[in-house]
């Protein structure tokens, strides 16, 4: 083999090694986004609350404390969210035992009937309590379930395309994530529909460091074409506090878990 | 529960007293863990409800007319969480006002895996959806009928509940000390078939069975064991107390509650894209075990299975099928008095809820069809709920009866078939 032959084949299989190299590499970032996003500690908790309007302008409210907590890092996930405002729905929890690859098991209590009701897992691209944001976006997506393209590294970020390998049971052809290079925190999503038409938008407003862990303590989704939007603020957030399997059981369904619903000693 | 003047006067001053800041600024996040004071909330609701006609047994075309005021809080003590719920009301049908307790409870944790609340509260387990096997729990079916807020189904009862939670098993157990009844239907604003007159009735002074005696041995019990495997709920049930229906009678004639013991097992598990349920029961008439004496109820199988999917996107289609397999069959008809009245042997019943949810579940479109093909007759529940904010929210529906014989169980309504309409205030 001539030296010319050499050259060429080295880098034809570099060429095919940063090939490689390339689509590992967006599967690698999107894996350390979905820690960087849903995984922080191994649990956690957080009061949120939820400005939701319409076109015209009405607002509706919705306060809760999510406790959750990592079956497995990357994996299944139990959330537990007690409801405090408004009036009408104080009292109502939520609890999710989040499966990946699965579907998730859901249980609703409503305080007024002393009901436990399951909920189907269905579909999970629909309205988390009336708000813009989906259950998708609370719990996660898992990463499995699309298929993810490297578009751009900037200094600034990681521009992804993603497409979903299943299109039935979601709304979007494909979303586009911008991942911030040092947090890997997923700063702005934007989804488009089948005729390529952006309809609904993401955004991280404020990214806090709680623990040693940045997290996003303000963020907004906005409906493109209601012209709707949803403001979410995190506040009085921990980690890593040690919360107990149990604490994700009907028991704390009937009887909320005072002990880890209390806020956290301190300021945030 | 008759007025009190207290009652309501001290719910008049806690809904006066709400001065909670309603603010959203930045420091304004409530706190309902760390309690400063009491948060009082609640609603003002205003609903009224009618017959298409006149119905001839009540003389009445209104079933529902409502001004009710309901306020609660609740408060965290070291050990002990204290809840409250109370209401007043003017019903305009009756004419009169009315005040109740909805819930008054104290709930703590003698030992670490162990919950006891005790006090007046409303109780609910089992799988069914708006059919009740192991749900021995009162329900008030004068309010659901009516078209009142579905919370109103279940009744309160003054009850200790202790649940103890183990690794192995849950267990359950509710202790009612004094019976309470159902709020069933006394012909005072829905018309229902007699067996002993031979058609519809709307008794006046109405219906009002005999209870058993306010002593601790005709108190109630209801056990639950349970246990989560995988995602399946399962579930053993007993209960011992009384029918909640005045459906026996007394030597004399008069209605009364017949004794029951029962014991059941429920499971509910994701099957497929969706859930299913299976629930069963055995109610044992203890008073007439051989099902020979015609005033007093006899034994029933009770069987229901369910299942629920969402179909498409924001639209959940639930079907349940449910039997009512009465015991000791040939010896009901052999001592009755009324058997071609008597009914079947075996009540089948169908049910489909169809729920749709539209503007980002601030419209709620659902329909709810009980089809019974042994009894040749239905119910259907329409409805429309609009939360127009989180003040305002309004409702509209109806109860339709039908059928083709006067005596089964859902066409002995067919009179009282209603549209209601509800606005409700949050505060």
């Amino acid at each position: 083999m001539t030296d010319l032959g050499r050259i060429l084949l080295a880098t034809g299989l570099l060429a095919m090694l940063g090939h490689v190299h390339a689509e590992t590499d967006a599967d690698d970032i999107v894996s350390k986004a979905n820690l960087a996003a849903y995984y922080a500690g191994a649990d956690g908790r957080s009061e949120v609350r939820m400005t939701i309007q319409d076109a015209q302008g009405r607002q509706q409210r919705r306060q809760f404390t999510v406790l959750r907590r990592d079956v497995e890092e990357s994996r299944d996930q139990d959330f537990l969210v007690v409801f405090s405002q408004p009036s009408d729905v104080r009292g109502t929890v939520f609890l999710v035992k989040k499966h990946v690859g699965t579907d998730d098991d859901r249980w609703l209590y409503l305080p007024g009937l002393d009901l436990v009701k399951r909920i189907s897992a269905g579909d999970k691209r629909t309205s988390f309590v009336g708000a813009h944001y989906f259950y998708e976006d609370v719990s996660g997506r898992s990463p499995d379930e699309d298929e993810h393209t490297l578009l751009e590294t900037s200094d600034e970020w990681y521009v992804l395309e993603h497409t979903p390998k299943n299109s039935s049971g979601v709304e979007f052809a494909s979303y586009v994530t911008w991942i911030d290079r040092k947090t890997f925190l997923p700063m702005k999503i934007e989804y488009r529909n089948a005729a390529g038409r952006l309809y609904r938008r993401v955004e991280v407003l404020e990214v806090t460091d709680i623990d040693g862990h940045p997290t996003v303590t303000k963020s907004r989704v906005s409906d493109l074409d209601s012209d709707g939007v949803t403001n979410m603020e995190f506040r009085y957030i921990a980690y890593d506090i040690g919360m107990p399997e149990t604490v994700f059981s009907e028991r704390s369904l009937r009887r909320p878990p005072r002990d880890w619903l209390k806020r956290p000693a301190g300021d945030q | 529960m008759r007025l009190t003047a207290c009652l309501l006067c001290s719910l008049l001053a806690a809904a006066g007293s709400y001065a909670q800041n309603d603010d959203w600024g930045d420091d304004e996040w409530s706190d309902d863990v760390a309690e400063e004071g009491l948060q009082w909330s609640g609603f003002f609701e205003a609903a009224a409800g009618s017959r298409w006609d006149e119905d001839a047994q009540t003389g009445r075309r209104q079933t529902l007319g409502d001004f009710r005021l309901r306020t609660e809080t609740q408060w965290s003590g070291e050990r002990v969480d204290a809840s409250f719920k109370g209401e007043a009301w003017y019903d305009s049908y009756l004419q009169e006002f009315d005040a109740e307790l909805r819930d008054l409870t104290l709930a703590f944790s003698p030992r670490a895996n162990w919950d006891v609340k005790a006090g007046r509260q409303v109780l609910t387990w089992g799988t069914g959806d708006l059919l009740f096997l192991n749900d021995l729990f009162p329900k008030d079916w004068v309010s659901f009928f009516a078209g009142r807020e579905d919370e109103y189904l279940k009744a309160p009862s003054n009850t200790v509940r202790s649940t103890w939670y183990s690794n192995v098993v849950n267990i359950d157990f509710a202790w009612t000390p004094v019976f309470t009844a159902d709020e069933y239907l006394n012909g005072e604003r829905f018309s229902f078939f007699s067996p002993l007159a031979g058609q519809r009735v709307a008794p006046n002074p109405p219906l009002a069975g005999i209870e058993p005696e306010d002593d601790f041995k005709n108190g109630e019990f209801a056990l639950r064991l349970f246990r989560t495997v995988n995602g399946t709920e399962w579930a053993l049930y007993a209960y011992n107390g009384f029918f909640h229906q005045p459906s026996a009678l007394t030597e004399s004639f008069e209605p009364t509650f017949a004794p029951l013991t029962s014991a059941g097992v429920s499971m509910r598990g994701t099957l497929g894209k969706g859930l299913f349920n299976a629930e069963t029961t055995y109610y044992a008439s203890r008073d007439d075990r051989r099902g020979d004496d015609p005033r007093i109820p006899n034994d029933q199988v009770r069987v229901l299975l369910g299942y629920e999917q969402e179909a498409v996107t924001n639209l959940t289609v639930a079907f349940q099928y449910y039997l009512e397999w009465l015991q000791d069959y040939d010896e009901l008809i052999d001592n009755s008095l009324t058997p071609t009245l008597e009914p079947d042997e075996f009540r089948h019943v169908f049910t489909n809820r169809l729920t749709y949810r539209l503007q980002q579940d601030k419209l709620t479109l659902s329909l709810f069809t009980f089809y019974s093909p042994s009894d040749s007759d239905y119910y259907i529940r329409p409805a429309i709920s609009y939360r127009y904010s989180d003040q305002w929210s309004f409702t509209g529906g109806a109860s339709v009866f039908g059928g083709s014989n006067a005596a089964t169980f859902f066409n002995q309504f067919a009179d009282n078939s209603n549209i209601y309409f509800r606005v409700r205030y949050n505060y």
